[in-house]
């Protein structure tokens, strides 16, 4: 599960004096500054492997012991995938042990977590070069391999993408596995993308049936079941990478409940765009209730927003393209010398100095020794401000990692209400950085949002927060990202208010009340349940 | 020449009297080698074109060039029919002679000479490609070696890599040896004028023209880059009455009244970079489909594929050369600025300046030297794209294939029909300097 933010400061009421100009406006971006932590924090793994591994390399993070801190798992390529436990003190320095779970299993090039089973303890989904593995959480940070018990055929492919989401009616959520070349192919791989996966529930609501190929597929590097036209059953987006197929581009499938699923096309909107595509990242940027993406690629990444939305008018997913009017482009390094183009892979978007704005990390990294592309390519730290134009501030805040770098995850490892950082790095070993905050401190809020019954994550959910006249909104979904997702409390920065109110919009689009909160808590939002705080301890 | 060669000569004489040149290329199990090495060589490099981020159409032409230069002086070396293209092409020295009294494998000193060729054109690419690339060299050397005698294997491999990297060495101080930020500069100051090129991408590295001083790189066979010249193009006007006004009329109504048959052929030739074998690249494929349809033998193979490389690279530095010249703007900007704001082309606009066509440039250069290898009216079909999905297309002759390449511009909304018909002129004029080469002796 993962979560993104959005924020809509009506800058014109800003502007115009509706909104006290000191709520969120400030003068400049506030850095935040990020400490590197990963000598102390006991975390020490990196992933390896030769050609198999050149892409994923991701990082789940989820609370598997209920004590509210996100316990981590790190894909080892060749090497087994390592688990490691959350330790740290609340507002401490980041500290976790390693403890054996289950999870120790090699050729893991990607994990993401998801309550499958809706039994309210996390799940794991590993993508592997060989047999994908559904890991039952077993509760206590145990795991077990349940591929047998829920009819899970893991299959022999290269698996690079993952998205889930829990179709209408369906007591199991559906899986889609997105797998790149043939491995086998030594002089001509390009043009054998293998046929990417839609695990769907089956008839006997006991677990999956047969996996339904996704015909046509062209290398898919990134998935991310998503609304995109509000229209309450989310569309599978598909980021593909150009290397490999033929005939390809980035696809978005219609998958309605109980149908087959189908492609849009050019009639429809959609229009062709062929890139590198490597990750996803969301968020709903204006508010507008409709999400933007973020795609990274080589030397250029895209920043796609809907180009029309007419009132009353059937929504068309015809995007524009605007990474270069928001500065997001990132298309080579900002410091360390070298002037190549750049390598993007994980994108997320999250508030990472509290001021209510959606900032945006993306991890670099060479591919393997490509000479005319970056080898010391700093990860991007991508701070937006009240103009909704980014600027960079990886070098600032201290996040400029040369290594190479793959799946990532922002989540708030110490529970100080500051979102840290964890970075899987190829040949090198990972990184952790601890946010320390700003010069200015701002406030924030974060929720842990919960349903009964199936789906109890709440995956498709949005939870919004209103503070005077703006509006954040923060979906929750499974998938997207480089081979990296998270489970765990929704993250809202408030710059300088101290009071908020919250609602969600369920799955099933139905809306609960706006409840006021304080800044500076964590709350548990419950379906039909008064809204609760929580102590980290 | 040798005694040795002189009996191999014989012998090959003697078979192709005996056999007819088809027989010849399908019985000969040398020849069958050195097959099966050319084509699957050029295979894996129109994949790595396509695969490895630096090869804009200019760069791949000028790999074509050499790789195809290097297999065509393995072959010649061992053949006295065939002459050497050193004192031709500019800058070309002598290349070191065969061994007196020494076996040579043909197929061996081919396979050697573009896996060499190869491996350092592509030095840049990706990891899968260097895979590729090796797990090639070691197969084909594998096969083509099988059954030859281990010294005589190894003196023609040693004796195939030292052409390439006479070749290679050549090469390097041809201008075109360095390719900085996938070839667009870091600064480059746009020519300021309304009729000068604009960035039309929202792309940041494409805010600068690619590869601006490519006009000036050593041309191969053509004297230099200037040698094949064009009038001024139009000049620029926004009156509704002006020439200029006119033509960009032309390219929007065209785009408003598309036809499926129009749309196809300009997708057909689309060919864009990372994409498609590049412009350059899908006559290579061209001409690998006829080699391999008509079972055609080295000598012709080679001949074909270093004068089409040689006339695809020449008559990208006489474009370029000519497109720096006069700096104009793409259709697209001119249209949005003056007609409609909104209009978008069929095709993505290339970033940089507008005439003349460079597929026109090149498809006319390539034509000329095809036409004059195998004739005026050589029927063929061309499936450079099925692997992407797209239908082959069947032409009469290779004109025809070359005027519809440089229509499909038009078509896609990338260019002015001026740029398109001077640019099959330029291609004319660069085509017969290739065409003047001495290859294979009639």
């Amino acid at each position: 599960m993962m979560i993104r933010s959005a924020f809509r400061p009506l800058l014109a009421a800003v502007f115009c004096g509706l909104v006290p100009a000191a709520t969120f406006a400030q003068p400049t971006v506030a850095v935040p500054k990020f400490v590197e932590e990963t000598a102390s924090s006991g975390v020490a793994s990196t992933y390896t492997g030769e050609w198999e591994f050149i892409v994923g390399g991701g990082v789940a993070t989820f609370d598997c012991n209920a004590d509210g801190r996100s316990d981590m798992l790190l894909a080892g390529g060749a090497s087994p995938a390592t688990f490691y436990v959350n330790q740290s003190p609340t507002g401490g320095a980041l500290k976790f042990a390693n403890q054996t779970s289950g999870l120790e299993i090699d050729k893991v090039a990607g994990a993401y977590p998801l309550d499958i089973d809706s039994d309210g303890i996390t799940d794991l989904v590993l993508l592997r070069v060989g047999e994908n593995l559904v890991m039952r959480g077993l509760g206590n940070c145990q795991f077990a391999a349940a591929n047998a018990d829920w009819g899970f055929d893991g299959g022999d492919a290269w698996s690079t993408a993952f998205a889930a989401t829990f179709e209408a009616g369906a007591a199991w959520p559906t899986l889609a596995v997105g797998n790149y070349i043939n491995r086998a192919e030594e002089s001509f791989p390009w043009g054998s993308c293998t046929d990417n996966w839609l695990h769907r529930p089956n008839a006997d609501g006991t677990g999956f049936a047969a996996a339904l190929p996704l015909k046509p597929s062209h290398c898919a590097l990134s998935m991310l079941f998503t609304d995109w036209n509000n229209s309450g059953t989310p569309s599978l987006r598909v980021s593909n990478d150009r290397e490999y197929y033929k005939g390809g581009a980035e696809q978005l499938w219609n998958i309605a409940p109980g149908a087959e699923p189908v492609l849009y096309t050019d009639k429809e909107g959609w229009a062709r765009l062929r890139i590198w595509g490597m990750g996803i990242g969301t968020s709903d940027l204006n508010a507008d209730g409709y999400p933007e993406y973020f795609l990274t690629s080589m030397a250029d990444n895209k920043l796609q927003s809907l180009a029309a939305v007419t009132p009353d008018a059937p929504v068309k997913p015809g995007f524009a393209d605007i990474a270069f009017a928001k500065g997001v482009t990132a298309h080579r390094p900002y410091t360390g010398g070298e002037l190549k183009p750049s390598t993007g892979w994980h994108a997320q978007f999250d508030d990472v100095n509290n001021d209510g704005l959606a900032d945006l990390f993306v991890a670099k990294g060479n591919v393997w020794a490509m000479p005319d592309f970056a080898m010391k390519d700093p990860n991007n730290l991508l701070l937006q401000n009240l103009e909704g134009i980014f600027e960079e501030a990886g070098d600032l805040a201290g996040v400029a990692s040369m290594q190479t770098s793959r799946g990532a995850a922002l989540a708030d490892f110490n529970l100080d209400g500051l979102l840290d950082l964890v970075v899987v790095n190829r040949g090198s070993p990972a990184q952790l950085w601890r946010n320390t905050g700003m010069d200015r401190p701002a406030h924030w809020l974060g929720f842990r949002v919960t349903q009964p019954g199936v789906n109890r994550d709440a995956i498709g959910a949005w939870v919004e927060v209103r503070v005077g006249q703006s509006l954040i909104r923060h979906e929750i979904f499974a998938g997207g990202g480089h081979a990296s997702g998270q489970s765990g409390p929704v993250h809202f920065g408030l710059g300088e208010s101290t009071t908020a109110e919250v609602r969600v919009i369920w799955p099933d689009k139905s809306s609960s009340a706006w409840q006021p909160v304080q800044a500076d808590g964590f709350y548990d939002i419950a379906r039909d349940q008064p809204i609760k705080a929580w102590l980290p301890n | 020449m040798t005694s040795l060669r002189n009996l191999c000569a014989a012998i090959a004489a003697t078979l192709l009297l005996c056999l007819g040149g088809g027989a010849f290329a399908q019985t000969d199990p040398v020849e069958q080698r050195a097959q099966q090495s050319l084509t699957n060589w050029y295979r894996l490099v129109l994949e790595l074109v396509r695969h490895t981020p630096t090869y804009s159409p200019p760069v791949a032409s000028r790999a074509f060039a050499y790789i195809g230069v290097s297999g065509y002086e393995a072959v010649a070396s061992g053949r006295d029919d065939m002459q050497t293209l050193a004192g031709q092409l500019n800058g070309l020295e002598p290349l070191a002679a065969r061994d007196a009294g020494q076996i040579y494998d043909e197929a061996v000193v081919l396979d050697a000479a573009l896996a060499t060729a190869a491996q350092d054109f592509f030095a840049n690419t990706g990891p899968t490609g260097q895979r590729a690339m090796v797990a090639m060299a070691k197969s084909q050397l594998a096969s083509v070696a099988a059954g030859v005698d281990p010294g005589i294997a190894a003196r023609s491999q040693a004796y195939g890599q030292q052409i390439a990297l006479h070749i290679i060495a050549w090469s390097k101080a041809d201008g075109g040896a360095v390719i900085e930020n996938m070839g667009f500069p870091f600064e480059y100051p746009l020519v300021e004028g309304d009729g000068h090129w604009k960035p039309t991408s929202l792309i940041r590295q494409q805010q600068k023209p690619l590869l601006p001083n490519w006009g000036n790189n050593r041309t191969f066979a053509m004297p230099a880059g200037a040698a094949c010249e064009l009038p001024e193009p139009v000049a620029y006007s926004e009156d509704p009455t002006s020439d200029y006004y006119k033509q960009a009329v032309e390219v929007f109504e065209v785009k408003a009244n598309l036809t499926d048959e129009q749309k196809k052929i300009a997708r057909f030739w689309s060919d864009d970079p990372m994409l498609s074998p590049t412009p350059p690249g899908h006559w290579i494929s061209i001409a690998l489909q006829i080699l391999q349809r008509d079972g055609a033998d080295t000598q012709t193979s080679v001949d074909v594929m270093a004068r089409l490389g040689i006339s695809v690279a020449d008559a990208f530095i006489a474009n370029w050369k000519t497109k720096y010249q006069y700096d104009t703007l793409r259709p697209i900007s001119y249209i949005r600025k003056v007609m409609d704001p909104k209009w978008d082309a069929l095709l993505i606009t290339p970033p940089f300046p507008e005439f003349p066509s460079g597929h026109s440039t090149q498809s006319g250069a390539a034509a000329d030297v095809l036409t004059s290898i195998w004739g005026a009216d050589f029927a063929f079909e061309d499936a450079t794209h099925a692997d992407d999905g797209i239908a082959p297309r069947p032409y009469p002759s290779f004109w025809a294939a070359a005027e519809e390449a440089a229509l499909s511009r038009l078509y896609g909304g990338i260019h002015f029909r001026p740029a398109i018909a001077l640019g099959l002129d330029q291609g004319r004029c660069v085509g017969a300097y290739v065409v003047a080469l001495k290859t294979v002796v009639k």
